[in-house]
């Protein structure tokens, strides 16, 4: 750790790591990325790696889409083999409702390029035989949507960032941001002072404190989700599976074993990322409903970790209208992953140029919340 | 030619109801192989059982004794006799070198042992699939090995001691399957091949044998109920397959001599009917050994003794019912052990009667001294066996009247001798002296080359993962030939350590569950991550169904040499639920089942 940086980003998830890799692409090398554990210790560390691209507004489609192509480059750009497979998702649909959301929704994905299409009841059978498909009237299905590792592609960032010469220091906790003339002058570390003018905060659900800092109020909190992982079975699912309905996604990794997770009914606010027996008990229920063969499966773990929850569950992608050089990249709302390879680049691209080049993100802005709040109604 | 006692079958049933006979009656025995012995010639481990009945020597070592005595009497051997039938008049027809002989007798003795049972599987018939006796007989006897990578198909003692041997012979067992949710035979002998490295996989069983004109592979898969779990089927690549799923009694002769028998599967299948005393339904004829429930070698012995005494009884009227209480005692006092519950129920439905004792829990005493060497002794199961209580000279060690007790171990009478060491068949007993940083383990080993004082050697704790390199301080060889290897260890690890071998050019595996070897670690380590929590997510070791109980510890010691942190200041990762695998169906409610 050296005491001064052009860039210091806060947080060294899967959102800072990329956004510290892209600023080294572009030719920012005096930066570091500051981690107050190790690397995937926050809610990167336990997310289920799905990649998805089926989102209701088109904005979110265009950047997913780009997430896309940057993952299907990930082991050339960035180094390592992050167990990537476009395996497809698919979308159940159960009710009158859904299914005409989805047929919407469809329809303006295909608008924005995206190889998605409504499977009928009899195409999903004949597909994945497996399942129990009682009650399903649709499906939505995206081929070119998948999934990864997303620990590996952490700490693949994390390397790559010290290889191209940037820092990546671990254990190491933010306790402030100085401020001088409304400006940015430094960072107060448990390990020592910082100097710098650009603050990035990616501390993910823990960035409004970061914003309190400076006093920038940034909509921000952690919601529990529970998760668990089986044994290695023989292969069987390529997609990752979405049942808006049951409340649950489902995937196979690489390795064999089954990662599925649901939406608790009551999610515990704030940062207690304790288990529940229920979360078993739920899951086990509905899952061998759906999925018979997985009734003499073994359940080896489970764990929850904190959805980065914004307001109208998407990300808030901005820099501070009161705090210049202070940017924030947040509030995933459980998708963080999936779009962080976009957001790394869009992010590095405000700091060098002072916009956005690649994509257009405006519609992640804070000041949307000054308007109506639209809720992302696609997530589990 | 008429004969007092005919004995057909040369086992431990046979020989020791020849020891008793031979004196007193004019008596033959036939066995159908070129010597006597039985199964116990095949087994070069030590056996278990009553001190008494020759338990801690060795299978072959047992059958030269047994035949000595023998010789000292006047019996008549026929050997390379092939018994063809029992005919009217007490007839009993035998091929010898091509010729049919004839003998007739007062007194008849069946001992005629068990044959393998079969397993049904596709490709059953390749050739590359033996039984486990053929296996034996082929390694034991002849030196011959059928092949370099075996699979093993059940985890009965048969399985587990052969699975040993061919380990010690230098071949590899891959794994051992079976079907049951815990494995079929003693405790001590699963340690040991555990610690080998060989998993025992319960609930798994094979489906198939993969090849052309010969094995090539397995597949196998998990078994829920006799139901083949679908989606859990793979492939392992084995050039040999051994079933050892369990014997059951040759009783054709048994029936033709006019026997009744009767399905009683707890004790083997068929099974003629027979006394306390080993008479069958025909009063002239008698039973013992795996013939009349399979079982072991040390009931088969006394078995055969009973049914002789009662031979004598009929055929001279001499009283030897003192004796025969004495060994009936015994006997069921050996059967009185939990893992004798099948063989009581077995010989419940034939009526006869053994008891249940309730065995006495083990004393406990003071926490160990770990400054001076001692015994630690690692065996927890009820089962007939007190070697370690005799071959204690200073009263430390006690099993007590009841041979299925768990020894009581008082640490301050132990002297560090370690005749208990070599003298256990489980190799369940250990040497340890731990100090401030090192610790001195003396380990039971039956493997050559035997280590040399001052190589560096791997210690691999319970499951044959690798856990820290130790230095050879001392070789005891012993007779027997459980030799014990004396290592130093650091000593937090003194307590997972136990078992050494030589380094291999392969890197140790140091979490099996994951295959992760000693060697990937340090590459990722070497690449700068120094965190457990990252190393893990690399590498996945500690991620598997055992969540890291295994080699956690490992991991922290690895990373703690490379990295120079003390394990103290590592971070060792968070311990998630479920501790223990749990299955989907364990959540459904009622109704759904
Ligand atoms: C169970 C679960 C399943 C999920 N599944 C998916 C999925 O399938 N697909 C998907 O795209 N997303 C998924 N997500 C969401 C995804 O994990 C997150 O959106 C994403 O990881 C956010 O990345 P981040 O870098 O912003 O946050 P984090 O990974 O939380 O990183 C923030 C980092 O900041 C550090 N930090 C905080 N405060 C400080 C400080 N003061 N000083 C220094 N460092 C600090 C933290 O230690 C942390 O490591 C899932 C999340 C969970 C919990
Ligand atoms: C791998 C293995 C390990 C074992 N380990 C132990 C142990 O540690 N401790 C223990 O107590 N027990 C052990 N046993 C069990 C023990 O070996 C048997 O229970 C015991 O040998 C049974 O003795 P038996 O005399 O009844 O039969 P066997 O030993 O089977 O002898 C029967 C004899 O009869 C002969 N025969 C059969 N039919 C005919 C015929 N028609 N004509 C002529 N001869 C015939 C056979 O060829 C054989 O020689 C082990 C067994 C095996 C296979």
């Amino acid at each position: 750790m050296r005491d001064s940086y052009e860039v210091v980003i806060i947080g060294g998830g899967i959102i800072g790591s990329a956004i510290g890799f892209n600023l080294l692409k572009m030719g920012v090398k005096d930066i570091c990325v500051i981690e107050k554990s190790y690397v995937s210790s926050g809610s990167t560390g336990r997310c289920a790696g799905g990649i998805r691209q089926q989102w209701s507004s088109p904005m979110n489609v265009r950047l997913a889409m780009r997430s896309v192509e940057l993952f299907k480059n990930f082991e050339k750009d960035v180094g390592m083999d992050i167990e990537y497979k476009q395996g497809g998702y698919l979308l159940l649909a159960y009710t009158p409702e859904e299914e005409e959301d989805f047929v919407k929704n469809v329809e303006m994905q295909r608008s924005q390029g995206l190889d998605v299409e409504i499977l009928s009841k009899s195409q999903i059978k004949s597909k994945f035989g497996f399942m129990n498909l009682e009650g399903v009237r649709i499906g939505s299905w995206c081929q070119s949507d998948g999934h990864a590792n997303p620990q590996i592609a952490n700490i693949a960032y994390s390397m790559a960032i010290k290889r191209m010469g940037g820092d990546f220091i671990t254990h190491t906790k933010v306790e402030s941001i100085d401020i001088a003339n409304k400006k940015i002058v430094g960072v107060q570390t448990d390990r020592g002072y910082i100097r710098t003018n650009t603050v990035v905060n990616a501390a993910g659900f823990e960035s409004s404190k970061i914003g309190k800092m400076v006093n920038v109020d940034i909509p921000v909190y952690g919601e529990r989700h529970q998760i668990l992982v089986t044994e290695p079975v023989n292969h069987f699912l390529d997609p990752l599976v979405i049942n808006f309905n049951h409340n649950y996604y489902i995937r196979q990794t690489k390795h064999g074993s089954l990662l599925m997770g649901q939406g608790d009914a009551n999610p515990m606010p704030g940062e207690d990322l304790g288990n529940s027996i229920e979360f078993l008990e739920e899951m086990s229920q509905k899952m061998v409903r759906d999925f018979p063969l997985l009734r003499n499966v073994h359940i080896v773990r489970q764990w929850s970790g904190a959805y980065d929850m914004s307001p109208d569950a998407q990300p808030i992608i901005d820099e501070s209208k009161d705090l210049s050089k202070f940017i924030y990249a947040t509030g995933f709302s459980g998708h963080g992953f999936m779009l962080a390879p976009a957001v790394g680049e869009s992010v590095a691209e405000m700091i060098v140029h002072g916009k956005t080049i690649t994509m257009d993100i405006s519609n992640l802005r804070m000041d949307r919340f000054k308007n109506h709040i639209e809720i992302e109604k696609n997530v589990v | 030619m008429m004969y007092d006692a005919v004995i057909i079958g040369g086992g431990p049933a046979g020989m020791s109801a020849a020891t008793i006979l031979g004196d007193k009656v004019k008596t033959l025995i036939i066995d159908e192989n070129d010597r006597l012995g039985g199964q116990l010639v095949k087994q070069t481990h030590k056996f278990f059982g009553d001190h008494e009945h020759y338990a801690s020597m060795r299978g072959f070592e047992i059958a030269d004794k047994l035949l000595k005595e023998i010789q000292k009497k006047p019996v008549l051997i026929s050997l390379s006799s092939t018994v063809i039938g029992i005919y009217p008049q007490n007839t009993v027809a035998y091929v010898k070198d091509g010729q049919i002989q004839k003998v007739q007798y007062k007194k008849l003795l069946l001992a005629t042992g068990a044959m393998e049972r079969q397993l049904p599987f596709v490709n059953s018939d390749l050739p590359g699939v033996y039984g486990a006796g053929a296996i034996q007989t082929l390694m034991n006897q002849y030196g011959i090995f059928p092949g370099k990578r075996f699979l093993i198909v059940g985890s009965g003692n048969i399985g587990l001691i052969l699975a040993y041997q061919l380990a010690q012979s230098g071949v590899e067992v891959k794994m051992i399957l079976e079907a049951l949710d815990k494995v079929g035979g003693y405790e001590v002998h699963a340690n040991k091949v555990k610690r080998l490295g060989i998993p025992i996989l319960t609930g798994h069983t094979i489906v198939r044998a993969i090849g052309d004109e010969k094995v090539e592979g397995a597949v196998i898969a998990r078994v829920d109920k006799n139901n083949i779990v679908k989606g859990t089927e793979r492939e392992v690549v084995v050039d040999t397959i051994c079933v050892a799923v369990g014997l059951t009694p040759l009783i054709e002769l048994a029936e033709q001599s006019g026997a009744k028998v009767s399905y009683i599967p707890e004790l083997g299948g068929y099974v003629p009917l027979r006394d306390e005393r080993m008479r069958t339904t025909n009063k002239d004829v008698f039973v013992a050994g795996d013939l009349s429930s399979i079982e072991e070698a040390t009931t088969a012995m006394m078995e055969g003794k009973i049914a002789a005494m009662q031979m004598v009884e009929d055929l001279t009227g001499e009283n030897l019912e003192d004796k025969i209480y004495d060994d009936l005692n015994s006997l069921a006092i050996f059967r009185s052990g939990p893992k004798s519950a099948k063989i009581r129920t077995g010989l419940e439905k034939m009526g006869i009667n053994v008891p249940k004792i309730d065995l006495p829990k083990p004393q406990r005493f003071e926490r160990y001294d770990d400054s001076k060497l001692h015994a630690v002794i690692e065996c927890t199961e009820e089962i007939p066996c007190n070697s370690c209580e005799y071959a204690c000279k200073f009263d430390a060690i006690k099993v007590g009247i009841n041979i299925n007790s768990v020894p009581s171990f008082d640490p301050a009478k132990c002297t560090g001798c370690a005749l208990c060491v070599t003298s256990c068949p489980g190799l369940a007993i250990f040497m340890k002296r731990s100090e401030d940083k090192a610790a001195t383990l003396g380990i039971p080993y039956e493997f050559l080359p035997l280590p040399k004082m001052d190589d560096k050697m791997w210690g691999l704790d319970r499951e044959g993962n690798y856990v820290c390199d130790v230095k050879v301080k001392r070789v005891v060889k012993n007779p027997n030939k459980t030799n014990i290897v004396y290592v130093e260890l650091p000593s937090e690890f003194a307590d997972m350590v136990r078992h050494v071998k030589y380094p291999s050019k392969e890197s140790p595996y140091v979490c099996r569950c994951e295959e992760v070897t000693l060697d990937e670690i340090e590459k990722v380590i070497d690449l700068g991550v120094t965190d457990f929590e990252e190393l893990k997510r690399l590498t996945r070791v500690t991620m598997g169904p055992c969540n890291g109980k295994n080699c956690k510890m490992v991991v922290l010691g690895i990373l703690s040499k490379k990295t120079g942190i003390p394990i103290s200041s590592l971070s060792h990762g968070t311990s998630r639920p479920p501790t223990k695998p749990i299955e989907f169906r364990a959540f459904l409610k009622e109704g759904e089942e």
